[in-house]
């Protein structure tokens, strides 16, 4: 079996939109090499086969994924997001993060937490918090604290206003060097933002008309290239004057 | 021997499709959702999930798919109620079932028009629904309906009316045809390619053997096509390459 035709095929796949069943990485030729998979692909005997609709991208030397935005969100361990409370019980908050499963947030997991001073939620209220835990089977667990156990900026977001995005959307608010959208707004206004991988995205500033212009500018943002977002913003500032 | 030619109402080959036509991403609320419409059969479908839980008669090991079926006029009835249950079955091999496991992805399909072929209409909705809202799926499925005339000639994607005049008809569902690294005919399963099999099979009135395997032959090519146009349409609704600058 000749490797080098299906290795130069699967690289002909690498930045093409992907459906599913689609066979992209033919496995047979690749005896001792370690394959690392992301999102949308999984091994199906000897081919690695798309589960989700998506641009397949590659890190090299050995990464694959599958590039998708949706509305719901799969949690992956490390990634950054805001959840609401759902419930409260005795040594976990529930906390809805958009998933197939409700976040468990342990009491304790804040830092300087002990038994004594466990914060009090309400339901609905909005928490930056950081995913612990996360596989399939099981409810993903989340923290305010990061690994060495400081609260940096992770714990309830008061004021302020939250919307609800595409996956997508939020990783691309996140990317770095940052999105010409935050750019261009924070030049002319001033204003605080919390970005979740889940796709909802708060935003605080002094005035309600600050947030309701930053807010409504991201949401329209999503289909526009940078040329294109840098002049919506412009025409904004222009009407605010 | 040619195959006989039949005159349609609407001066279609018996090989010809209505016009197919693809939205996804339709409905604000619903975490996928698409419309699909085959000439004037149009069928909407919205997913939300996969959500947390399962019904009790659910394996709790696996995800459960719900479907709910919407007509168009009237209350929900028996027929509703088959179609439901063939859609569930056919959505059910399509997903990979174990990925999210204790979970209920609902389908909620609608029909705002009904001009013939409606249950492979909604099959292909319900599928581009589920590609849309990103939930797990081994391949996609692509549906047909082969009508098998007075005259013994298959025709493809009748009509209401040409449904009433036909002998029989036959409701074909395929995984779609891949783009793939591997030679062709590797993936086998009892040596029969995996591409070439299939996943639903309806048939209402009587038809002979041989007629049902032509049907077979002309729903699997027809198919290939509206895989194909499935493709491109996923394609050019892809979002725009978010990480390029100008």
């Amino acid at each position: 079996m000749n490797s080098m035709p299906s290795d130069s095929a699967s690289m002909s796949f690498v930045d093409r939109v992907v459906v599913p069943g689609d066979h992209v990485l033919d496995l047979t030729g690749m005896a001792n090499q370690t394959i690392k998979l992301g999102a949308g692909l999984r091994q199906d005997g000897d081919a690695i086969s798309v589960m989700k609709a998506g641009k397949l991208r590659i890190s090299k030397p050995n990464k694959y994924w599958v590039e998708s935005s949706h509305k719901r969100y799969v949690p992956c361990v490390e990634d950054t997001v805001l959840g609401i409370v759902v419930d409260s019980k005795f040594d976990n908050f529930l906390v809805d993060i958009k998933a197939p499963m409700l976040g468990l947030l342990p009491v304790l997991a804040f830092e300087g937490g002990t038994r004594r001073n466990i914060p009090k939620f309400e339901i609905g209220t909005l928490l930056y918090v950081r995913v612990v835990k996360a596989n399939n089977t099981m409810n993903p667990e989340l923290s305010c604290m990061d690994e060495t156990g400081k609260a940096a900026e992770f714990g309830p977001l008061k004021d302020g206003y939250m919307f609800e995005t595409s996956t997508g959307l939020a990783r691309m608010l996140l990317s770095s060097p940052p999105c010409p959208i935050l750019e261009a707004l924070g030049k002319s206004l001033s204003y605080e933002i919390a970005i979740g991988l889940n796709g909802r995205v708060w935003v605080n500033a002094a005035s309600p008309s600050t947030v309701i212009l930053v807010s409504n500018a991201i949401m329209n943002s999503e289909f526009l290239s940078a040329a294109q977002q840098k002049i919506m913003v412009e025409k904004l500032m222009k009407r605010l004057q | 021997m040619a195959p006989m030619e039949v005159d349609r109402a609407d001066g279609r080959t018996s090989n010809q499709l209505r016009p197919l036509s693809c939205t996804r991403n339709v409905l604000h609320r619903a975490h996928g959702s698409a419309r699909w419409s085959q000439g004037d059969t149009i069928v909407l479908a919205a997913v939300f999930g996969p959500k947390a839980g399962t019904k009790k008669e659910e394996n709790p090991e696996k995800a459960s798919i719900e479907v709910i079926w919407k007509p168009k006029t009237g209350l929900i009835g028996k027929v509703e109620k088959e179609y439901e249950m063939i859609l569930k079955r056919t959505l059910q091999s399509v997903c990979l079932l174990t990925i999210h496991p204790n979970t209920t992805t609902s389908v909620i399909v609608q029909v705002v028009g009904d001009d013939g072929a409606l249950l492979p209409c909604a099959i292909n909705a319900s599928c581009a629904a589920l590609a849309d809202a990103g939930i797990p799926l081994k391949y996609l499925a692509v549906a047909i309906c082969c009508g098998l005339t007075g005259s013994r000639s298959v025709i493809l994607d009748p009509t209401k009316i040409e449904e009433k005049k036909i002998l029989a008809f036959a409701y074909l569902v395929f995984p779609n045809s891949p783009i793939s690294v591997l030679p062709k005919g590797s993936l086998t399963e009892d040596s029969e390619p995996i591409e070439a099999g299939i996943i639903t099979s309806v048939t209402h009135g009587a038809m002979p053997v041989v007629d049902y395997f032509n049907c077979l032959d002309r729903g699997y090519a027809a198919c290939a096509k509206i895989s194909e146009f499935l493709r491109r349409s996923m394609e050019s609704q892809a979002p725009s390459d978010l990480t390029k600058t100008t």
